[in-house]
């Protein structure tokens, strides 16, 4: 029957997770993607992998720990945050959350001062006013390839933990059919992977010494981390465009009539293809392009998820309205989050720039220089 | 006096025990004890959506009894305007927190924020509730919201203050066509109970597994999950325009 509705009298519900919780599952994916890509370098020792790794541990550290300042801002009571210790609720993954988020940054702190404590060693044989400073730090030691691996275990443990209740929070909200998916925890792994394989390739040009093995490298690991994407993405298009899964169906049938909907799923499509493309057809000399269209998809992923999944309504007709507030709950807590990661960024390596010679390869490093003056020249 | 507000004080002064016309604690196990209020209740509201007429007393009184803020409600009535074979009529949904047997938003809870009473209701403890708003998400209905005064969860609560009183919730109380009825559950003689028997009346998304305790009688299918029309035309702040017109004209 030709049924026509209009919709004269509804409520609409703002969003309650803010751009705070974007920057959050932003920066917590890209500091466990980063947490990653450090390890075969560190905790398996493969030098190979170290000058990667090296860029893959700023990467953690920086997003690691911004990254809880963001999800306090996301409460909206955050001085009650205390709360979450004083009971037990072990059917909220957010409960969870609560005992998984200072296991992983503790074991991050740990894992990166095990990594740094050869340079802080390096740091204070220098003749400076620091040096006792940088030799307090590292405890009397230097590189201990045994005490990495184990901090590296506990990390990673840490890291599959945050990975695994970050998607689970989100999957469990039957009420949200976008949301309410078994990929949407590997989802949001793939695109933390690219994302932080970005922030790699940002920063190995910009916090590091533009080394183009690393640059290499990191962009075919994003191309893989892309492949990954683009085949989880559609086997959840599948799921929902041939009806396998009622859930899947109902997702795609909630958002396919939208206009809006579409250009960002196209902008999706691109901001995933272009960067696989360029990283497989010219891994040198790509590495600022493709890197800050990972880290972009990465994060508009997020919002796509979370703001414009709660633009979705539940019951209501067509979708809710949202534009971003200026103050705190909106643009000002973009940039603050990301101003803090960019301190952080500064402070660390302030204290622990890059080494001349950390290359574990001289010959190969000294390839990659000359190749490095040829391009300048 | 209409015939709910007698049938729930007749349900009070017999504090009954009478058999629970529906099964009470199945979602007990996964939202923790349940604590306050009086096992021997278990409180249920009837919509009669053919007798609502859309006068949004019960928005006006729900906000006035519960002092909710300012663009944020705790129930409303959805209205639609439905065009079929050429005729157009109205549809109205009164729609409230339905304090489910089998709440959603309780599991997710992270501090115990959340949690049912023992008569059914389901609150918020907004001394414990640190505004993470997991629970607006976990709600299928959009029944909660971040209420801005105390940056905490907010929803209806079956007028919970009034119910411990002896009183019918403020909704229905005001409600000029009899379309709310409150009562209790477990007494088999009261509105709601027999309603519930004999009406086979309708929940808002059975395929959530939530099990409401806000009943429809007259719901119409197309109105039961999320609604396939064009959104509401009115802006609080937007100036009429001539594209809200002509969708109306459309319509």
């Amino acid at each position: 029957m030709d049924t026509n509705i209009v919709e004269i009298i509804n409520v609409t519900r703002e969003v309650a997770w803010l751009p705070w919780a974007v920057q959050y599952f932003f920066l917590i994916g890209l500091s466990v993607g980063g947490v990653l890509l450090s390890l075969p370098g560190y905790a398996f020792a493969n030098d190979e992998w170290r000058k990667l790794g090296r860029v893959g541990l700023l990467v953690a550290l920086t997003c690691g720990l911004a990254a809880p300042v963001a999800l306090l801002s996301d409460l909206h009571q955050p001085g009650r945050f205390w709360h979450f210790y004083a009971v037990f609720r072990p059917t909220s993954w957010m409960w969870w959350g609560s005992l998984i988020i200072p296991f992983y940054v503790t074991g991050l702190l740990v894992y990166a001062w095990t990594c740094f404590r050869e340079e802080l060693q390096e740091h204070g044989r220098v003749d400076s006013h620091l040096a006792t400073l940088y030799r307090l730090a590292a405890l009397g030691g230097g590189r201990d390839d045994r005490l990495i691996r184990y901090a590296g275990l506990v990390v990673l443990a840490g890291a599959v933990l945050v990975a695994l209740y970050t998607g689970a929070e989100v999957a469990v909200v039957k009420a949200r059919p976008l949301w309410h998916t078994p990929f949407l925890p590997v989802q949001f792994l793939t695109t933390a992977l690219v994302g932080a394989a970005g922030l790699v390739l940002i920063l190995n040009r910009f916090a590091a010494d533009h080394d183009l093995a690393v640059e290499a490298r990191a962009n075919r690991l994003l191309a893989g981390f892309l492949g990954a994407v683009m085949a989880v993405g559609g086997l959840w298009l599948a799921f929902g465009l041939f009806g396998i899964d009622r859930t899947h169906t109902e997702a795609l049938e909630g958002v396919a009539n939208s206009e809006a909907w579409r250009v960002t799923a196209v902008w999706a499509v691109l901001a995933t293809v272009a960067p696989f493309v360029i990283a497989v057809a010219k891994p040198v000399g790509t590495g600022l392009l493709t890197g800050l269209i990972a880290v972009h998809s990465a994060w508009m992923f997020r919002w796509t998820v979370f703001i414009g999944g709660q633009t979705v309504p539940k019951t209501g007709a067509g979708f809710y309205e949202y534009a971003l507030p200026a103050g705190p709950d909106g643009l000002l807590g973009i940039i603050g989050t990301a101003g803090l990661w960019l301190f952080l960024l500064l402070v660390i390596t302030a204290v622990l720039p890059t080494p001349a010679r950390s290359a574990p390869r001289p010959v190969r490093a000294a390839h990659a220089a000359d190749r490095t003056m040829a391009a300048a020249e | 006096m209409d015939q709910s507000r007698r049938n729930f004080c007749r349900g009070i002064g017999a504090a009954t025990v009478g058999a629970a016309t529906l099964a009470a604690t199945p979602g007990e196990a996964a939202a923790g004890p349940r604590k306050g209020g009086d096992a021997a209740h278990r409180w249920a509201m009837v919509v009669d959506v053919r007798k609502c007429v859309g006068c949004q007393a019960c928005t006006v009184a729900c906000i006035m009894e519960n002092d909710v803020p300012e663009n944020s409600f705790r129930t409303i009535v959805s209205t639609y305007e439905v065009t079929e074979q050429g005729k157009t009529g109205s549809y109205m949904l009164p729609r409230l927190c339905n304090h489910c047997e089998d709440a959603p938003c309780i599991p997710v809870c992270p501090t115990g924020a959340t949690y049912q009473r023992k008569d059914g209701i389901v609150v918020v403890d907004n001394t414990v509730c640190v505004g993470c708003a997991y629970c607006v998400q976990a709600c299928p209905y959009d029944a909660r919201f971040i209420n801005h005064e105390t940056q905490t969860a907010d929803k209806c609560t079956f007028c919970v203050h009034r119910v411990d009183a002896g009183l019918l919730p403020a909704c229905v109380e005001t409600c000029v066509g009899g379309a709310r009825i409150f009562g209790d559950l477990k007494d088999p003689d009261s509105t709601v109970s027999r309603l519930v028997r004999e009406q086979d009346p309708k929940v808002l998304k059975p395929e959530q597994g939530t099990q409401p305790r806000v009943f429809y009688i007259g719901l119409d299918p197309k109105f039961q999950g999320k609604v396939d029309g064009t959104p509401t035309l009115w802006r609080p702040s937007a100036q009429p325009h001539v594209e809200a017109h002509v969708e109306k004209e459309h319509a």
